[in-house]
């Protein structure tokens, strides 16, 4: 195997791909990617067996071959050369050597066919969607997936599919974001997979460009194309819960304030809570939102929002994090709360966002 | 990219004290010293608790009946144990560890893991703390440690037993598979001979053959364990050092009138007791963070195991299968001890409950059935229900 090419063009493609690679590599071969040229195109593939990356470019082809490399090693080396540089890359034995200029390197190498990846998945069904729409998807609603929880099945994001609109649902069990985003063409069947966390995390960072994408989705994957990047993700074989039953309808208090105005009460407050509960009480009388905060040194921060709201007054308490991070991805100036009592859940919208709903579970303080 | 914020390079040390209760012995009375010494009972049922290396080397370990001891070196001196003595000298060297991490988990008088990660930069690199650590113990105590440096618990509890007494073996991340490879498959805890004998039927051996092993040879020897097992034998393990804080926690022990081995039976106990402070913490209104398991052998060593319930919880079910784990984890390093005591610990306890979204059918039916076994025991005592589990041994 040997290639030739500019500096530039196989960095943006180690770039695209080395967020997979493993640096805890159960299997050796997992830290390396695999390098595939032919036909003037070089591919470049990174796998830890649950999300598998690959990107294309072109290159000079001298010799058709396929390798796996070390991929850390390999990016830091093609980073710290100089802009603009060419460099060759040669298979000699079972060493591959990457010359630049006046510099050598020998790398390691494992055969190829050693290398895990996902061919075909049989995809039976296929979603359009803009690419914008799709990332803000996962924006909005990827900081409520669960980690490393026993139900498994939390430790990602819903996708569903209802025929018009893609739907992303994430919940830790204790709050849970919800968006909706019309698709580019209609699908045909209602469809739920649940792509696990690190897919999501990693198919949020390839997602930038305009245009739209095709979202195949096969039994056990889902797979992506992204302009020169293949993103393929396992899906999370388990049963979501039923989302729908815990986002309140019409709750009979709703509270309107500012957001930045709120947020930065509850920032502010925040400091003198509970390190470990994170808890705030929430006192609401017409026209005031009291929030107030305590310690186990016997610190205390209270705080005061002037909000829209005529109901009867109630407390409630709640994980102040929770609040904020999906005060953090709300658009627009203004917010509603919806409660009930202080054992049911707040239902956080916004005017301005109307196919978002988050909903937070309360502490009982 | 945050995903990799948590998975910074740790560093993390094992201490285990040489042959402890022994060198204690030796230090005590020097007339003792380099002589084959044996700390334990003498009675009909006593056993080798710590063995000096002079004896060691005619294959006497602790655990084994004094008998079988002094058969294999029958000119060896024996001393009774002075347990309060051994408490004193491992007060000083945990205060030792104290003095550089927070972060010390304990396994027993003469054992401890230290994560020294945030450390590194008050006292230098991992490798002189834990120089520091053995010359001041020395100083000290006038003892020898081992000490093993690594980036995880896995890799630097193997690494302190490599060059044991008084060795130093530094493991850094690139070194961690060159080191593992060659070794056998018995130095991984989880395998204890039987899964050993397994392995070997197939040609596994050494650490290397286990982590290159296709997944469907192991399927039938590690069940669902295989993906953790092979991560073991690549030296990945990212559990936490669970530092001991003086906290409350609510735990139930039991003291057996003669000593368990049989595997069952010590799990039909264990599920008695995980069930006991379960409903204890429910009594109290306490969630559980962490479960501990706690051990003492007939030579009375005593272990203790802890693994986090995510999310925490007071309901039996998670709390008995995390220490059912931790039992099996144990017992898999020790498959032939004698167990005096058992006991099931819940700490990091949370009296503030985060309300549930999701009360799921399964778990809605544990709540219901832990308060029905809690409302009849508080009518006719803690003996008038019991998991079937518990129940077997009884019969």
């Amino acid at each position: 195997m040997k290639f030739s090419c500019e500096r530039e063009s196989i960095l943006g493609l180690l770039q695209s791909v080395i967020g997979v690679v493993e640096r805890r590599q159960t299997m050796p071969v997992l830290a390396n990617v695999l390098v595939v040229v032919k036909d003037d195109q070089l591919s470049l593939t990174a796998t830890d067996l649950e999300v598998e990356l690959v990107a294309k470019g072109t290159v000079t082809v001298q010799q058709p071959g396929e390798i796996t490399v070390p991929g850390r090693k390999l990016l830091d080396i093609v980073r710290a050369l100089p802009e603009g540089a060419q460099l060759t890359v040669t298979v000699e034995g079972e060493r591959a050597i990457v010359r630049s200029g006046k510099s050598r390197f020998t790398l390691s190498t494992l055969p190829a066919a050693e290398f895990p990846t996902i061919e075909d998945i049989r995809a039976q069904q296929t979603l359009t969607i803009s690419q914008a729409a799709l990332k803000r998807l996962l924006d909005k609603t990827h900081f409520s997936m669960a980690q490393q929880d026993v139900r498994y099945y939390l430790n990602g994001m819903l996708l569903e599919s209802n025929g018009k609109t893609l739907r992303t649902v994430a919940t830790d069990g204790h709050r849970l974001a919800y968006c909706e985003a019309p698709m580019d063409t209609p699908a045909a069947e209602l469809q739920q997979v649940i792509v696990p966390r690190k897919g999501v995390l990693e198919l949020q960072r390839l997602l930038s460009g305009d245009g739209s994408v095709e979202l195949m989705i096969g039994t056990n994957h889902i797979r992506v194309q992204i302009g020169h990047i293949r993103f393929t993700s396992k899906l999370i074989d388990g049963r979501f819960p039923e989302y729908g039953r815990v986002i309140p309808t019409n709750p009979p208090r709703v509270v309107t304030a500012d957001k930045d105005v709120l947020r930065a009460a509850l920032q502010r407050a925040a400091i003198l809570s509970n390190e470990k509960y994170r808890g705030i009480r929430l006192s609401l009388k017409p026209g005031v939102l009291t929030v107030q905060a305590h310690n186990p040194e016997q610190e205390e921060a209270e705080e005061e929002v002037d909000v829209t709201f005529t109901g009867e007054d109630m407390e409630i308490g709640f994980n102040v994090n929770y609040l904020l991070e999906a005060l953090a991805v709300i658009d627009g100036q203004e917010v509603q709360l919806g409660l009930t009592d202080a054992n049911n859940s707040c239902l956080i919208t916004a005017p301005s966002m109307p196919h978002a709903k988050y909903v937070v579970m309360p502490m009982r303080l | 990219m945050y995903r990799y914020s948590c998975m910074a390079s740790r560093a993390i040390l094992h201490v285990d004290m040489d042959a402890f209760y022994a060198s204690v012995e030796a230090l005590d009375d020097p007339s003792l010293r380099g002589k084959p010494l044996i700390v334990g009972g003498t009675g009909p049922r006593g056993v080798v608790a710590a063995a000096s290396y002079e004896v060691r080397k005619f294959g006497v370990h602790s655990a084994m009946p004094m008998r079988e001891a002094l058969r294999r070196c029958p000119h060896a001196i024996c001393v009774r144990p002075r347990f309060e003595r051994y408490r004193e000298v491992s007060r000083v060297v945990f205060d030792i560890f104290h003095a550089f991490t927070p972060i010390v988990e304990g396994l027993s008088l003469d054992e401890a893991f230290l994560d020294v990660t945030q450390s590194l930069r008050a006292f230098g690199p991992a490798d002189a703390i834990a120089a520091q650590i053995k010359q001041r113990i020395r100083e000290q105590t006038g003892l020898t440690a081992s000490v093993g440096v690594a980036p995880n618990k896995l890799v630097a509890k193997i690494a302190s037993d490599l060059r044991k007494p008084d060795g130093l073996v530094v493991v850094p991340a690139e070194a961690v598979t060159e080191l593992l490879d060659p070794l056998s498959v018995r130095k991984l805890f989880g395998i204890g001979n039987k899964t050993a004998l397994q392995l070997e039927r197939i040609g596994i051996r050494t650490l290397k053959e286990l982590r290159a092993a296709p997944d469907a040879l192991l399927r039938p020897i590690f069940g669902r364990y295989v993906a953790l097992m092979k991560a073991r034998a690549a030296g990945i393990d990212d559990r936490p050092v669970i530092a001991e804080w003086d906290e409350k926690q609510i735990s139930s022990e039991e003291t057996f009138d003669t000593d368990l081995t049989d595997v069952r039976t010590l799990h039909d106990q264990l599920a008695r007791l995980a069930d006991r402070t379960a409903s204890r913490l429910r009594a109290q209104g306490w969630l559980a963070g962490l479960v501990v398991v706690k051990i003492r052998r007939n030579d009375f060593k005593t272990y203790t195991r802890q693994a986090r319930l995510q999310p925490a919880t007071q309901q039996t079910r998670p709390i008995l299968s995390a220490a059912g784990r931790l039992l099996n984890e144990w017992h898999q390093e020790q498959p032939h001890a004698a167990v005096r005591l058992l006991g099931v610990a819940a700490r990091d306890l949370s009296a503030v409950p985060q309300l549930e979204l999701f009360a799921s059918p399964e778990q809605e039916r544990e709540r219901e059935l832990d308060a029905t076994i809690d409302q009849i025991r508080a009518k006719f005592g803690h003996g008038a229900l019991y998991r079937a589990a518990a129940l077997r041994r009884a019969k």
